[in-house]
């Protein structure tokens, strides 16, 4: 048992190996490495290197190497496995396929989603009915949102232009929508954390809906102007809050209910369940970017923009409801469970030792 | 078994074909880097994304009146959009797991079970990011500059403290944020050059101790990784940590082999690691040379000192004879050699070639021993 020579002997190929992951690390083709390893050459001889890497790293206990060239061998096999199982290139098609079949299942199955959606659209319709109804509930938006707020908002709307071709709607369009993307995203995100998530979602519901009420009051001015530039956009966008709320709940709940598996893994489980909703929400989001960017600034006629919002809404509610409705059971992908290396180590040494 | 695994930042994969090893994670100063360059990345495709909109813009502005500079600014909002949601997702599954930030720093995302990273879990995490810079003190920051707000990815604005993920990444054993947990999802480092360290043995009084290590010892494996360390590590020690790290194990060692009791202990784990990794068993003895006369045995070193005192003189101190001693200077080093003992008799001297000095310049230039092909050996 000399060391020494056994790694002499085995280091010209683990050299091989290294140069070809540094050939694969740029481009994911063998051919880098050297003009012989073109194709299906290449391949073959990158996997005989990568299984006899792995193997000796296998025997590194047997043939007593020292820790230093295991780590080495740790290394590298762990570099070539990195080569060898690329991700999956993110096709459109996928997406797309997550899109249509996956994701309006999830959505109208969704408890989180509905609990969600009904804060939000509930507390939105309510505050913006209290805001509205200034006789019932004096002083309800002021006091939400601060009279100061209210009255600038007002004053942007009534000397908004539409059809300006100076672009400047456009950029006031852009941080609407860059606000309400924001809190969609913080929704989400803060979903894991469950009570920061609902809170920020009510609190967002209840200044949206005090201003859309108080906009509508009368009396006060930009009210049309408010109208025409809120409608095209609005289903699309409000809808993508929610979405993006309901998603983040559905993590949050898996610390929760964990249904008999462990806590990480029901985080995980839910983690996969809401990448569909919260892609939905994103697309949602970018659509209505696109609208507020186009047509909601733009002077085209009021009708135009309200049919695009009802468009956009049953769009919206064929796509939960016809898409969504329940056929087949959607099949779960399943969690592989991680094994611990010190598992098959210690079990391996304590084997050999009693052997 | 937990309590098994080593305190490190390294985790275990089980491939599919049954092969484990092992990955160095990434903690959160390693990965705030590549997250800051990513930051800047994101704000540079946005100038471009703008720059680019706003040249197609002027350039049909004179022809094709103005309804297309409201499209350019509709397009660019859109765009700036669609990089703040996707831009991680998109470079983790392109990529392989790596950011252009990632990529720098030599970061990579792969799954915990060691699989590439999935489309699905780059979503999941590059999303939840946000929850993972929570709270965020001071949000107002930044607002004043108005369309400059738009370059920011999301959610960056205001100071981000990034608290939750930085206390999720303390209580998770793969160093996981929040996203990290949510996809399934670890960081590990990704290095491209890691030089194979090969250990060499210079000092000839090694393999000449090694002959007289009993043939019947076996070295377990725990003993042999223990070795193996030291001898890797003895490099970037100074002589006199040297023993006294090698203390622990070389005195019960030199008891068992029944070595003298002055028996450098630096120098018999050397021997031993020779040994067990270096030594050929097939090959013949090592020619030891002018050390052959010297036993290390404490059998003999009584022996010595029961011959007649005409053949061992007392120690006188300044003896300049000391290349005699061991003959050549050229097989051992004569700095190892100490100068306090006599060199009249062989006898005499015996003793004093196992022992180390003990002065600090002795070892100052390490017989390359391990050789760790690094330039910055002590």
């Amino acid at each position: 048992m000399n060391v020494a020579k056994l790694l002499e002997k085995r280091r010209k190929d683990w050299n091989e190996l290294e140069r070809f992951c540094e050939a694969m690390e740029v481009s994911g083709k063998t051919d880098k490495a050297g003009p012989q390893y073109r194709g299906a050459q290449g391949v073959m001889r990158f996997s005989s290197l990568y299984r006899a890497a792995c193997a000796d790293l296998a025997l590194a206990d047997a043939y007593q190497l020292p820790p230093n060239t295991v780590t080495y061998l740790h290394r590298l096999v762990a570099r070539a496995h990195n080569q060898l199982y690329r991700t999956e290139s993110a096709n459109v098609a996928s997406f797309f396929n997550m899109l249509i079949h996956e994701a309006p299942r999830r959505i109208f199955s969704d408890n989180c989603v509905r609990v969600a959606a009904l804060i939000f659209y509930g507390l939105f319709a309510l505050a913006m009915f209290m805001g509205m109804s200034d006789k019932q509930f004096p002083g309800f938006a002021e006091a939400v949102c601060g009279t100061d707020q209210l009255e600038a908002t007002s004053a942007n709307y009534s000397e908004f232009d539409f059809g300006r071709a100076t672009g400047t709607n456009s950029v006031m369009a852009g941080f609407y929508i860059r606000n309400n993307t924001q809190i969609g995203l913080q929704c989400f995100a803060l979903g894991m954390l469950v009570i920061p998530a609902i809170f920020v979602l009510a609190y967002n519901a209840v200044v949206l809906g005090s201003v859309f009420g108080y906009m509508v009051r009368d009396g006060v001015g930009g009210t049309e102007n408010f109208l025409q530039f809120v409608t095209a956009h609005g289903p699309l966008e409000l809808t993508a809050i929610a979405l993006s709320a309901g998603a983040g709940l559905r993590i949050g709940m898996g610390v929760f209910y964990t249904e008999g598996l462990d806590r990480v893994d029901s985080i995980r489980r839910a983690g996969k369940r809401a990448v569909p909703i919260i892609s939905a929400a994103a697309m949602m989001f970018i659509l209505a970017a696109f609208t507020e960017g186009f047509l909601s600034p733009s002077g085209a006629p009021y009708i135009v923009k309200v049919g695009f919002g009802i468009f956009s809404a049953m769009l919206i509610s064929l796509y939960f409801v016809v898409l969504g409705f329940p056929r087949t059971q959607a099949v779960d992908q399943s969690l592989r469970r991680s094994v611990r290396f010190g598992e098959l180590r210690d079990e391996a040494s304590s084997a050999q030792q009693a052997g | 078994m937990a309590a098994d695994q080593p305190l490190d930042t390294t985790i275990g994969v089980v491939t599919p074909e049954n092969i484990a090893f092992e990955y160095q994670l990434a903690g959160p100063f390693r990965r705030l880097p590549a997250f800051v360059i990513d930051v800047f990345v994101v704000i540079g495709i946005n100038i471009g994304l703008g720059f680019l909109l706003g040249l197609i813009a002027f350039l049909l502005t004179t022809t094709v009146t103005a309804i297309l500079e409201v499209l350019g600014v509709g397009l660019f909002i859109a765009a700036t959009l669609f990089v703040a949601w996707f831009y991680g997702t998109l470079m983790e599954a392109h990529f392989n797991g790596r950011t252009v930030g990632k990529w720098i720093c030599g970061l990579r995302v792969i799954e915990i079970d060691g699989r590439a990273v999935t489309p699905r879990s780059a979503l999941l995490r590059n999303l939840v990011r946000v929850a993972d810079f929570f709270p965020i003190a001071f949000t107002s920051v930044g607002m004043e500059f108005g369309a400059l707000v738009w370059l920011v990815p999301l959610g960056m604005l205001g100071l981000p403290t990034g608290m939750v993920g930085l206390i999720t990444m303390m209580m998770t054993r793969r160093l996981q944020r929040l996203g990290d947990l949510a996809a399934g999802t670890m960081v590990v480092v990704d290095e491209r050059k890691w030089q194979l360290p090969v250990a060499k043995v210079d000092d000839p009084r090694v393999p000449a101790l090694a002959s007289f290590i009993p043939a019947d010892y076996r070295v377990t494996r725990r003993m042999s990784r223990t070795l193996a360390t030291y001898v890797e590590r003895r490099a970037f020690l100074t002589p006199g940590r040297r023993t006294e790290v090698a203390r622990a194990l070389a005195d019960p060692l030199g008891e068992l082999f029944e070595f003298r009791k002055d028996i450098d202990p630096d120098l018999l784990l050397y021997a031993l690691y020779y040994q067990t990794f270096l030594k050929d068993s097939s090959a013949p003895l090592p020619d030891v040379g002018n050390l052959s006369n010297y036993s290390p045995l404490a059998r003999d070193a009584h022996r010595l000192n029961q011959s007649p005192p005409a053949v061992n003189p007392p120690p006188a101190v300044n003896s300049p004879a000391v290349p005699q001693a061991v003959g050549s200077p050229a097989v051992v080093e004569p700095a190892a050699i100490p100068s306090s003992r006599p060199a009249s008799s062989q006898a005499g001297s015996a003793s004093s070639v196992w022992e180390s000095t003990g002065k600090p310049n002795t070892m100052s230039q390490p017989p390359t021993g391990p050789s760790m092909n690094r330039e910055d050996q002590p």
